[in-house]
C-alpha cells in the first residue's frame, strides 16, 4: 500500500478540490527526525460528491483534512480548491478562501467555546466577515438552527454545556453552514456520539448536503459509518493511500489486504454468523521510520520481497477502483515495472 | 428535511434521571465533607462586613474619626490609657487615637492598594501571558525570560528602590509629582504581581489554544486578536479571578510588611503594628488588633481563592 501515484485523479471540469502529493511532517523535538504524518497523498473530489477518508487512528486522516484547510501548512504538494492554489496563498487570501470550505470537528463539545452563548457561536462567522445587517444575520442563524433541529430561542440563552453531544454536533454543523461554503470537511463528526445519535447526525448531513449543494469529505476510522454516506472512499494507512474505490465496489470487492482487514473488523450483529477473519498482527509501524517498500508489508499476509523493496503505485483494477498493492485480492498482480527490475 | 432533524437527542430527556440525582447527591455529600463550606462563608462575610464598615465609616455613629483623639469626661486618653471596652472598643494607642477606628479607616488604604496592584498585575501579566502562550516561539521565549527576571527581583530591594530612590528622583523630575507614597507602594506590588499572574495565564492559554474551538475559530477566518479576545480570554477569566483572589491576600500581607518596615504608608495596619509593638506587654490591644485585622483579611482572601481554585479546577503548579 502505501501507494503513491495519481492514476485515480480525474480530469473533469467538475473537480472542486484536487490535492496532489500532499506531505505533512512534524519534527520530533530537535532530534532531526520527523513524523511522516502524510506522505504524498493525492485526492480529488467532484462537486456534489462525498469522499470518505478511512483508516485507523494515527494514519494521517485528520492531518490531511487540516492540511487541506491550510490550518497547518503542508510541507509539500499542492491543494487546488475551486481553481485556486491554496498552498502558496498569502495569509489574508487564505482567510478569505477558508470561508468557502469549512470543518466539523470530532469532539462536539470541545469545538464550541464553553463560555459563549450558542447563538453567538453560530453567528460568529457572520460577525467576523461583517455580512448583512444584524437583523439579516439573526434571521439566517435562526433558520439554520431550526434546520439542524435546535430551538433558536433556547440557543439564544444557553451555553454549549446545556446541550447534549449530539445537539452540540448539530450546532457545529449549523455554524459550518453559516457562510454558505461549498466544501465541508467532516473530521470524525460522529465518532464521539452514541450509535443512535450517529444515525441522526449522518442523516442530517445527507439532507443538508442535498439542500445546500455541498461537497463533503468525510473522515472516519469506521468503515461502517462511511459506507452509506460516501460516493467514493479512499483508504489510508500510515500516511499513504492504499485503495480508492466507489463505495459499493469497495465493500463488495476489497482489493487491498488492509481494506479487507478493516471490513472484517466491522462487527456483524448476528451471533450465528461464522467468523472467518484475516487477522493482522501487531501495531502499525512508527511513522517516524516507516518501512521501506509498501508501508503495510510488516503486517500483510501476502507480503513478499518485492513488497519490502518497491513501493506500489495506485493502478486501476476495475471501473473507478484503484489499488496500490503488488498482490491485490482481486485484479491480478501488479506488472513488474522497470524501476522495480532495476532495484531488485 | 426529514423527521430525523425534528428529534432532539434523547440524552436530555432521559427519564432515569432519578438515579443520576442520587449519585449526584452522594457525590456532593462527599465533596461537602471534604471541603468545609464554612471557610468560604466566613471569608466572604468578613470581607463584606469590612468593606461596608470601611466605605461607610464616615456616616456610622459608632466609628470615631481616625484622627480624633479619645476623651473621656474631657480627659485625653493618650499613652494607652484606655483598654478594650465601651468607650473605645479596641482601646486607645499612645497618642490617644481609637484603635478600632484606625483599623477600619486604614483598611481603605490596604484594600485599595491590594485591589489596584492586583488589577495592574492582572492587566500587564495577563497580556504578557496571553501573548506568550498563544504565539509561542520567539514571543514566548522573550516574555518567559522577562518573567524569570521579574521573579528574580528580591521584593524588599525593589521596595526600597522604588520608595526611597523615587523620593529623590521626584525632586528632579517634577512631572513625577503625582507619584505619592501610595502609588509607589502600588507600583512595587504590581511589579511583584506581574510574574506569577503571567505564568498562570500563559499555561492556561497554551492549553486553550489547542482546543478545537480555537481551531474552529481560525477555520472561520477569525484573526489572532479576535481569537485571543473572543475565544481564549473568556475562558481565562475563572483562572484569573482565582489567582487574583489568592494574590490579593499575598499582596495585602506584603503591604503590611512594607509598612511595618517603614517603607509603606503611615496610614496602614503594618505601621500601627510597628508603632505600638514596644508596648506589647502593657498595651497589647494596640498591636494585636491590627495584627488580627491583617491576619483575617489575608485569610479570607486565601479561603475564597482556595474555594475558587477547587471550583474552577485551577492548578497553580501548572508550568
Amino acid at each position: 500500500m502505501a501507494g503513491t501515484g495519481k492514476a485515480h485523479l480525474r480530469n473533469s471540469p467538475d473537480v472542486l478540490l484536487r490535492v496532489e502529493d500532499l506531505t505533512v511532517e512534524f519534527p520530533v523535538g530537535r532530534t532531526g527526525l520527523k513524523v511522516n504524518a502524510v506522505s504524498g497523498i493525492s485526492l480529488d473530489v467532484l462537486r456534489g460528491e462525498t469522499l470518505g477518508l478511512v483508516g485507523e487512528s494515527g494514519c494521517g486522516k485528520s492531518t490531511t483534512g487540516r492540511a487541506i484547510m491550510q490550518l497547518r501548512r503542508p510541507e509539500g504538494g499542492s491543494v487546488v480548491f475551486e481553481g485556486n492554489e491554496l498552498t502558496n496563498m498569502s495569509l489574508a487570501d487564505m482567510r478569505e478562501a477558508r470561508t468557502r470550505m469549512q470543518m466539523i470537528f470530532q469532539d462536539p463539545i470541545s469545538s464550541l467555546n464553553p463560555r459563549r452563548k450558542v447563538r453567538d457561536i453560530v453567528m460568529e462567522p457572520l460577525t467576523i466577515w461583517k455580512r448583512g445587517s444584524n437583523a439579516e444575520r439573526a434571521t439566517k442563524v435562526d433558520s439554520l438552527l431550526s434546520e439542524v433541529g435546535i430551538d433558536p430561542d433556547r440557543a439564544a440563552e444557553s451555553q454549549p454545556h446545556q446541550f447534549s453531544g449530539g445537539q452540540c454536533q448539530r450546532i457545529s454543523i449549523a455554524r459550518s453552514l453559516v457562510l454558505d461554503p461549498t466544501l465541508i470537511i467532516c473530521d470524525e463528526p460522529v465518532s464521539a456520539l452514541d450509535v443512535s445519535v450517529q444515525a441522526q447526525v449522518l442523516n442530517l448531513l445527507e439532507d443538508l448536503k442535498a439542500k445546500h449543494g455541498l461537497t463533503l469529505i468525510f473522515i472516519a476510522h469506521d468503515l461502517a459509518v462511511v459506507k452509506n454516506i460516501s460516493d467514493r472512499i479512499a483508504v489510508m494507512y500510515l500516511g499513504k493511500i492504499c485503495e480508492v474505490a466507489p463505495s459499493d465496489g469497495l465493500y463488495q470487492q476489497p482489493a487491498h489486504h488492509y481494506t479487507k482487514v478493516l471490513l472484517d473488523s466491522i462487527p456483524v450483529p448476528d451471533p450465528e454468523v461464522a467468523i472467518h477473519k484475516v487477522a493482522i498482527e501487531g501495531e502499525p509501524p512508527s511513522p517516524v521510520l516507516p518501512p521501506a517498500g509498501c508501508r503495510f508489508n510488516p503486517r500483510c499476509p501476502a507480503a513478499d520481497d518485492r513488497c519490502r523493496s518497491e513501493e506500489p503505485q495506485l493502478r486501476e483494477i476495475g471501473v473507478g477502483h484503484f489499488v496500490a498493492c503488488h498482490h491485490p485480492l482481486v485484479g491480478g498482480d501488479a506488472p513488474v515495472s522497470v524501476r522495480s527490475a532495476t532495484s531488485a | 428535511m426529514t423527521e430525523t432533524t425534528e428529534f432532539t437527542d434523547a440524552v436530555t430527556h432521559t427519564p432515569g434521571a432519578t438515579i443520576d440525582d442520587q449519585i449526584d447527591a452522594r457525590f456532593k455529600r462527599v465533596r461537602r465533607r471534604r471541603v468545609p463550606k464554612f471557610g468560604v462563608l466566613f471569608g466572604a462575610t468578613f470581607l463584606i462586613v469590612l468593606l461596608f464598615l470601611t466605605v461607610f465609616a464616615d456616616w456610622l455613629p459608632f466609628i470615631r474619626n481616625a484622627d480624633t483623639k479619645v476623651r473621656v469626661n474631657g480627659k485625653l486618653m493618650s499613652n494607652y490609657k484606655l483598654g478594650p471596652g465601651w468607650d473605645a472598643w479596641w482601646g486607645t494607642d499612645g497618642n490617644g487615637f481609637d484603635v478600632f477606628a484606625r483599623c477600619i479607616y486604614y483598611a481603605r488604604y490596604t484594600l485599595w492598594i491590594g485591589i489596584s496592584s492586583t488589577a495592574i498585575g492582572l492587566f500587564v501579566g495577563g497580556a504578557l501571558g496571553m501573548l506568550a502562550g498563544y504565539f509561542r516561539g520567539k514571543t514566548d521565549r522573550v516574555i518567559s525570560v522577562l518573567i524569570d527576571c521579574l521573579l528574580a527581583i528580591p521584593a524588599l530591594v525593589l521596595a526600597i528602590m522604588v520608595v526611597r530612590r523615587l523620593d529623590d528622583i521626584k525632586l528632579d523630575f517634577t512631572f513625577l509629582g503625582w507619584m505619592s507614597r501610595l502609588w509607589q507602594i502600588i507600583l512595587t506590588l504590581s511589579i511583584l504581581a506581574i510574574a506569577p499572574l503571567a505564568r498562570i495565564v500563559r499555561a492556561q492559554t497554551m492549553a486553550l489554544r489547542e482546543r478545537e474551538f480555537v481551531l474552529a475559530g481560525r477555520s472561520l477566518g477569525a484573526g489572532n486578536m479576535r481569537i485571543l479576545f473572543k475565544e481564549i480570554l473568556p475562558n481565562l477569566i475563572p483562572a484569573m479571578v482565582t489567582v487574583a483572589a489568592t494574590g490579593l491576600g499575598i499582596l495585602i500581607a506584603a503591604e503590611g510588611a512594607l509598612a511595618f518596615l517603614g517603607l509603606g504608608l503611615e496610614t496602614s495596619w503594618g505601621f500601627m503594628i510597628n508603632a505600638n509593638r514596644n508596648r506589647l506587654e502593657k498595651a497589647w490591644w494596640a498591636t494585636i488588633f491590627p495584627c488580627i485585622m491583617l491576619f483575617l483579611t489575608v485569610l479570607s482572601f486565601n479561603l475564597i481563592g482556595d474555594r475558587l481554585a477547587r471550583r474552577f479546577d485551577v492548578r497553580e503548579a501548572a508550568v
